[in-house]
């Protein structure tokens, strides 16, 4: 229990941070609140710290948003693995599609017809792949929309 | 965790630029505590406590290891105001954050980084504690000297 007499003469000091972050027991709370009911200066002290702490906590004190964040967290790691696979990917599909040429067109059994028609079946599903692909990327590359999130 | 993380990002790099005194540091500062979070993640123990204040310590001895790494002269506190805004230019909300941020530039570091702790990023002073690294009753006596020398500076600022 706080003497009213106690509470009423001694300013408050750190108790009024303590008040206003809600981090006082009871009864030290009870101490600030009869003290400032009895002294202006503490009263509006702790107005005064009251609208600091809003005015910080309103205030913005960093500009990078979490985009900024995902971005620079994928940076080394998540890009390096990326790397790495893409790497993997692409060098096992050339090896394997340099294969299958070689034996494709030095394959004894099949005529020159034949392989013409079938190398241009396959020559123009690439190209059409390729075109699209191409596309894909200038427009990936150009679009000022793609970090938007929806 | 990186979700998390992500989130905790804004706040992370509010804390660094106080200590630091430059944007540009603070990311940096915070993105290294990403890369050293992510490179060992077991080093966080949930049952300890939440990521938040743990992380937010990561973030802090990564600033204070840049501070020792440079020299004392080479910290440029005044970028913590944006030097193309004068609060006559500024209004309302707008001009009373100028005025903060210009008041934070006016005190030292330990205060500011206390009053973003507590003010900007809502910590309670047990986590405050452990973020600084000093005892839960050394909080409040030195958030309330910071919040003191902020309105002294604000004040001060205004006149």
């Amino acid at each position: 229990m706080v003497s009213k007499t106690q509470a009423i003469d001694e300013h408050v000091g750190e108790l009024l941070s303590g008040y206003i972050d809600g981090e006082l027991t009871q009864q030290q709370r009870q101490r600030v609140e009869i003290h400032c009911g009895n002294c202006g200066d503490c009263e509006s002290e702790l107005n005064a710290l009251r609208a600091l702490r809003r005015d910080v906590s309103n205030s913005r004190l960093s500009e990078y948003g979490e985009d900024v964040w995902r971005e620079k967290m994928d940076d080394r790691t998540v890009k390096a693995t990326r790397s790495i696979g893409w790497l993997l990917f692409l060098g096992a599909v050339l090896i394997c599609g340099g294969v299958g040429i070689y034996e494709f067109v030095f394959d004894s059994s099949m005529g020159t017809f034949e392989k013409t028609m079938i190398g241009a079946v396959y020559g123009g599903l690439a190209l059409l792949f390729f075109s699209v692909l191409r596309q894909r990327l200038i427009e990936r590359k150009t679009d000022k929309y793609k970090d938007v999130e929806i | 965790m990186r979700q998390e993380l992500t989130q905790l990002g804004g706040g992370a790099h509010a804390l660094a630029t106080q200590i630091l005194g430059n944007a540009d540091d603070a990311a940096d500062a915070v993105h290294d505590a990403f890369e050293t979070v992510l490179r060992r993640p077991q080093a966080y123990d949930s049952s300890k406590g939440p990521l938040k204040p743990w992380f937010l310590r990561v973030v802090r001895n990564r600033c204070l290891d840049m501070i020792r790494r440079r020299r004392p002269s080479a910290m440029p506190v005044e970028e913590l105001v944006d030097p193309g805004t004068t609060p006559e230019e500024a209004l309302g909300a707008d001009q009373r954050r100028t005025a903060i941020k210009q008041a934070l530039a006016m005190i030292p570091a330990e205060q500011r980084e206390i009053i973003v702790l507590r003010d900007y990023l809502d910590l309670p002073y047990a986590q405050i504690a452990d973020v600084l690294g000093v005892a839960q009753g050394t909080v409040m006596s030195r958030l309330h000297r910071s919040r003191l020398a902020l309105k002294e500076a604000l004040d001060n600022d205004g006149q």
